[in-house]
């Protein structure tokens, strides 16, 4: 510091940065205000077209969010399911004890995504419906990575078959474990039904040539032409281990055990409050 | 010729413009902001968007600069700078994640880094901090023109070399060249642009009569 620098100095210069971040900081919190909803509306808009593109739905199809919370103290799991796009201030409130017995089904607050600290948040999961037949669903699961969090999408027809899994975000390593949220992994367990997933496990040999050839084929072909092309390969190669991809056999083993919970939990939630769940 | 402007002295607003187009280009002549350059300048399309991006923070920072570059405490000037650019590089930010979601998913992570440009921070601290609001926004706007036009050319001569397409329209067939898409390429692609440079430069300079001014290395040590 300047030795001749006197304390009125010091002050001007205080009150110079002081006045320059508040300016700053008023600026950026009237452009958050004036954004924020639109974003939120781009980030709504965008889960929307994922999920009727991963579970091919017709533009008229129905999407029915059901968000999931644990409440540690009460040891209940509440289900609160609502119009995708179109949470209202009120939603219906499902309340089970932990032993699947349904405690109320009563009328609450539309709760947030990402729960509130007495009710940890268990992922969402979007119901499709074309018509009154159910079209599938999409499951949201998150995972420990090599790295931090691995948050994903699994798609499921109304069987529990996989009809494709989607990485949303993780923090693996470029060209290591970010490989698992390619189609080139990905794309490995789709066709899997529920009981074959349960039974998956990762193996570190390597892929055959046909059958990486064809999941690079995977999105950029129309699904059913993909389906006719490579069908029969796809049956040989379900009927194996997921292949780890090299140098990251635990983020490959990390998804896989994430995507085997998801679907595992959610099947038996499911029994649970499906048959609750007409006229929500 | 590279320009020395006296202070007081009134620059007009063409010869800002060709100052920052052509005689004090940032990536050309100034050397500034090359990491930038080379990162994103793959192909034609991400060099666009960040040449505008850049072009647009620096004429919002240079006339704030401008204008309120009399109640700047000269020892403090520097971190106010800072404050300015990532204000309005945040804003920016926003206002992209608000209005072109799909643009932002590609762009997000570069249009944050602008803040660190040295390009930016230096035409606030060289210019707009020393000259009147009118005079501080051509400066902007020629130096993020040549900014913008460099990232364009560079991103051009990648895409074809690299990748055999040129926004995105394919020209060759295969990839002619892959070791331009890589950044390695990318440092051989700005090199030889800016021989380019220097030599376009030198024919005009003698056409004129003039005789070329002797040219130092660029210091461009900055980000």
């Amino acid at each position: 510091m300047n030795p001749t620098m006197d304390r009125g100095q010091l002050l001007r210069i205080t009150r110079n940065l002081t006045v320059v971040c508040i300016l700053g900081a008023a600026l950026l919190g009237a452009v958050y205000v004036g954004t924020e909803r639109y974003t939120r509306m781009a980030s709504l808009s965008a889960e929307k077209n994922s999920i009727q593109q991963m579970l091919r739905l017709s533009p008229s199809a129905r999407v029915l969010e059901v968000r999931q919370f644990y409440s540690v103290a009460g040891s209940q799991v509440i289900y609160q399911p609502t119009p995708l796009g179109d949470a209202g201030a009120q939603a219906r409130r499902l309340t089970f004890s932990l032993d699947g017995m349904l405690l109320s089904d009563a009328r609450g607050a539309t709760l947030k995504p990402q729960g509130t600290p007495e009710l940890a948040p268990l992922g969402r999961v979007f119901l499709a419906y074309e018509g009154e037949r159910s079209a599938g669903f999409v499951v949201e699961g998150l995972t420990q990575g090599y790295k931090a969090k691995i948050r994903f999408m699994v798609a499921l027809d109304s069987e529990f078959r996989i009809i494709s899994v989607r990485v949303l975000e993780h923090e693996e390593d470029p060209g290591l474990g970010a490989e698992t949220a390619t189609p080139l992994f990905c794309g490995q367990y789709g066709g899997r039904t529920a009981a074959d997933l349960a039974r998956l496990g990762v193996t570190r040999d390597p892929m055959p040539e046909d059958w990486s050839q064809a999941l690079k084929q995977l999105e950029l072909r129309d699904p059913g032409a993909w389906s006719s092309a490579y069908g029969a390969l796809r049956a040989r190669e379900n009927a194996r281990p997921v292949y780890a991809v090299t140098g990251a056999t635990i983020s490959s083993g990390a998804l896989t055990r994430g995507v085997q919970s998801t679907v595992a939990h959610f099947q038996r939630r499911w029994d649970l409050i499906s048959r609750h769940l007409g006229g929500a | 010729m590279p320009m020395v402007l006296l202070e007081g002295q009134k620059p007009g607003a063409w010869q800002l413009l060709k100052n920052g187009i052509f005689s004090e280009n940032p990536v050309f002549r100034l050397a500034l902001s090359l990491c930038p350059a080379v990162a994103v300048t793959t192909t034609v399309a991400n060099g666009w968007i960040l040449g505008v991006a850049v072009l647009l923070v620096q004429v919002l920072s240079s006339g704030t600069v401008a204008l309120t570059r009399q109640w700047i405490l000269p020892q403090v000037r520097i971190p106010v700078y800072t404050i300015i650019i990532a204000v309005w590089v945040s804003a920016i930010d926003m206002t992209l994640a608000a209005f072109a979601p799909a643009l932002y998913a590609q762009v997000g992570l570069y249009v944050k880094l602008i803040v660190a440009f040295a390009i930016i921070i230096s035409r606030l601290e060289v210019f707009a901090s020393r000259y009147p609001l009118v005079p501080s926004l051509w400066d902007a706007t020629g130096m993020g023109l040549g900014f913008l036009l460099a990232l364009l050319t560079i991103g051009a001569m990648r895409e074809v070399l690299g990748n055999g397409s040129l926004a995105g329209i394919r020209l060759l067939p295969g990839k002619p060249l892959l070791f331009f898409a890589l950044p390695a390429g990318g440092f051989f692609s700005i090199a030889l642009l800016m021989a380019l440079f220097n030599k376009l430069e030198r024919m005009a300079a003698t056409r004129h009569g003039r005789p070329a001014a002797p040219r130092a290395a660029a210091g461009g040590s900055h980000g």
